[in-house]
């Protein structure tokens, strides 16, 4: 018996099983079903009939302002919040940080349940639908903006400041040419990981815009009550947005720049 | 022992090992599995919340599984799993989950039946004459008249086969609006009937379920108002006519009935799935679109002053309003896919038959079940039968009667009790049992076939979207593509000859930079 040997490629089996599994396969098979209709026979009338169907596209539409909105939002809240905390020189600054992540140790249904209560104390649930899910998504996410900012912040070179001091450069020019540049990376991790999510998160559309406020996570998840190979084709389509909005805003580089952005 | 042995020795033990647990489970009988799938939060759990309210009161499967060892002389073990929506236990069965028994609407089990997956019920079930079949001995005469006169397959007219071939009852109710009459005049929802979805002095105080069938309803009942008000009520066949008034889909229907439904979209305060209870209560909504026994539980909720959590609150009286011109009349029944244990299957439903049973699980859930009785017409009377000695008027309370329901299962005269005026009229009397004036106008939806319910989820994904103008998409597309554009634009325009100027005279190209000339 030849005995067992564990080389580092045997050692990645495991993942590779996982992935294949988890990954691979559903994803194979939520094309099959995409292309395919009732009968099974292969078809592109989901494609054509989602690209004719003005309901569709507006959906689509709505989530992608939704999501851009709420990614903003985020974004202009947590900037200024990881630049304090990562740059200034007070005390227990550990505090802070935690206490802006402490929330996302809460269960999320309490949480949304918490701020539903707390907009209907304020008069605007089931007034203002939009501003309500938006208000619940940059509540939700805004953890996972500022914990890839903070990190790059971070990690930036102090020698650079003091170069910059040196160069003569104003507070603000150094804001600009130095730490807005080498923070790019946390804010392109930042942008996917608030940007993605806030485009199906339909539980806070649901709970705080009253079910009034559609958004393509809940379209999927109405067509797999339904009709699977219409949901499989919305997935497929949310897919390649979701695609197409990482590798712009960069999310796929290797560069050591990215080091600690990426959670 | 050399490590070779040991590890193969290791290996075959632990290939041994399940089958030798499984070998010693069995023991020497054979235990019987049955596989039920219910909704949630659908029979008695037993505990504190429980008939007995005691906290080690055993749950109505514990006490099925004890009860059928006792009878058949067989172990029985039951798995027991629950669903959230009828399209999702459809689903399960179609990626090839087996059950025995299932516990979908009355939609469901006629889609279920014209798509082959059901059994129908032994005949040894419907014979009365034993003793075990509880549920034909107790099942209400107005449920079975109501099982037995409905075909199950609408599209098929050479199917002669109804409702009671496949499918035994479970629960039952009407849909209506639960109100709080502190804000809302009963005359006016009289007036308005199910048209209080878009009447303006009800703005965003009002909800209607996220669920598509429910809310087509409502715009069916707004839609053809005036011709089901134009029936005559004492004809044989009205509610037949009611019937196919409330089943309508075709394509004039759908496109007058969406333009109701965007105008109560715009009107409504929302759609709910469960917030409706907690809202109506603490009085942030008016009027809750309500199933029976949901509005039952909100009423007594209100009532108690208490929330959902236990909370206290104000006490309030809620009251229930079924529209007058006509309501939706559902059931939820057990059906047997094809392959089940239909012994077991059967026994189980005859179990949750028996009256003592029926009566814990609608203490425990809240839903009026199918089943009459002595025992239940007891409970019924426990509930909301009134002394005459307390009230100072005979104004005050009113004689209320459910010989349509109990019929020949209690004692002849047995089921007209006199009842407070507030609880038969507006309260959760009439929506827990509704009399037979208000049963008579209640309309059963069928499952629609699978075109028309196509065109039905296409239209409620409209009503649920905005949608923008096309050339509102046109603009925002081609907006899309430049920004794409622009954005590779900046990525990769460096590396393309196109964008980049010729190099200055005296210079050329090296890689990337323009490098001076050597001359």
């Amino acid at each position: 018996m030849t005995r067992l040997r564990f080389t580092r490629k045997s050692l990645g089996i495991p993942y590779a099983v996982f992935l294949l599994f988890f990954v691979i396969l559903p994803m194979l098979v939520i094309v099959f079903y995409a292309f395919t209709d009732k009968q099974m026979h292969v078809s592109f009338g989901n494609f054509i009939q989602f690209f004719s169907d003005p309901t569709k596209l507006s959906t689509i539409v709505y989530s992608l302002v939704i999501a851009l909105i709420t990614t903003a939002v985020c974004l202009l809240i947590a900037y200024p919040v990881a630049y304090i905390l990562a740059r200034s020189k007070m005390k227990r600054k550990f505090v802070i940080l935690l206490l802006f992540v402490t929330p996302m140790w809460i269960n999320f249904v309490l949480r949304v349940n918490a701020i539903r209560e707390l907009l209907n104390w304020m008069g605007l649930l089931g007034e203002a639908n939009y501003f309500n899910t938006i208000f619940g998504m940059v509540y939700d996410f805004l953890p996972f903006m500022i914990l890839p900012l903070y990190t790059t912040l971070l990690k930036i070179d102090e020698s650079l400041f003091e170069a910059s001091a040196d160069l003569g450069a104003g507070g603000f020019t150094t804001f600009t040419r130095i730490t807005l540049p080498l923070s790019m990376p946390g804010v392109a991790s930042g942008i996917t990981m608030v940007f993605l999510p806030s485009m199906t998160n339909y539980v806070v559309s649901d709970m705080l815009g009253n079910s009034k406020v559609t958004i393509i996570g809940k379209f999927i998840y109405e067509y797999f009550g339904t009709n699977w190979h219409m949901g499989s084709m919305v997935a497929l389509i949310l897919l390649v947005v979701v695609f197409l909005s990482t590798w712009l805003t960069g999310g796929f580089r290797e560069d050591e720049t990215v080091r600690g952005a990426n959670l | 022992m050399n490590k070779k042995r040991f590890g193969a020795l290791l290996l075959s033990a632990l290939t041994l090992l399940p089958t030798l647990l499984f070998a010693a489970g069995c023991g020497g009988e054979q235990t019987v599995v049955l596989r039920v799938f219910n909704w949630e939060e659908y029979i008695d759990e037993g505990g504190e919340d429980s008939w007995d309210g005691t906290e080690d009161a055993p749950a109505m499967i514990e006490r099925f599984e004890t009860w059928y060892e006792d009878v058949y002389g067989t172990p029985i073990r039951v798995e027991y799993s629950t669903f959230g929506t009828n399209e999702d236990m459809y689903n399960q069965l179609q990626l090839g989950d087996t059950y025995d028994l299932l516990c979908p609407s009355e939609y469901m089990i006629m889609k279920l039946a014209a798509e082959g997956y059901l059994q129908p019920y032994e005949e040894s079930f419907f014979d009365a004459s034993r003793e075990e079949n509880y549920y034909i001995r107790s099942v209400s005469p107005f449920i079975r008249e109501m099982f037995e006169s409905n075909r199950i397959n609408k599209a098929d007219e050479s199917d002669d086969a109804t409702w009671a071939d496949y499918a035994a009852g479970y629960m039952w109710g009407v849909t209506g609006f639960t109100y709080n009459p502190e804000y809302v005049e009963l005359a006016e929802l009289s007036e308005l009937g199910w048209d209080i979805m878009r009447a303006p002095q009800y703005h965003n105080k009002v909800t209607t379920k996220d669920n598509v069938r429910d809310s087509y309803f409502v715009a069916l009942a707004i839609c053809y108002r005036d011709e089901i008000e134009a029936l005559d009520k004492t004809s044989p066949d009205y509610n037949q006519k009611l019937t196919e008034i409330m089943n309508r889909t075709d394509d004039e229907t759908i496109a007058k009935v969406e333009a109701i439904m965007h105008e109560m979209d715009e009107n409504i305060y929302g759609y709910e799935t469960d917030t409706g209870k907690a809202d109506i209560v603490s009085g942030r909504i008016w009027l809750n679109f309500a199933w029976s026994g949901d509005a039952v539980y909100a009423m007594d909720l209100a009532e108690a002053g208490e929330d959902e959590e236990g909370n206290e609150t104000d006490s309030t009286l809620l009251n229930f309003f079924i529209p007058e011109e006509c309501a939706n009349l559902w059931f939820d029944g057990w059906v047997m896919p094809k392959g089940a244990n239909t012994q077991a299957a059967q026994a189980f439903v005859n179990f949750l038959s028996m009256p003592e049973n029926a009566v814990r699980n609608m203490y425990y859930i809240g839903y009026s079940g199918v089943i009459a009785g002595e025992e239940v017409l007891d409970y019924v009377k426990e509930c909301y039968e009134i002394d005459p000695a307390d009230y100072e008027s005979d104004e005050e309370y009113v004689s209320y009667d459910l010989s349509y329901f109990f019929g020949d299962t209690v004692e002849a005269g047995s089921a007209v009790f006199l009842a407070d005026r507030e609880q038969a009229e507006h309260r959760q009397l009439q929506a827990h049992y509704p009399t037979q004036e208000t049963t008579a106008r209640c309309a059963v939806m069928d499952y629609y076939g699978e075109e028309a319910n196509e065109a039905i989820n296409e239209l409620w994904s409209r009503i649920k979207s905005e949608t923008l103008d096309a050339w509102a998409i046109a603009v925002i597309c081609v907006g899309a593509v430049l920004v794409v554009a622009a954005v590779l634009l900046l990525k990769f325009g460096s590396k393309i000859d196109f964008f980049r100027l010729p190099p200055k005279k005296g210079y050329k190209l090296v890689g990337q930079e323009s490098v001076r000339q050597d001359k």
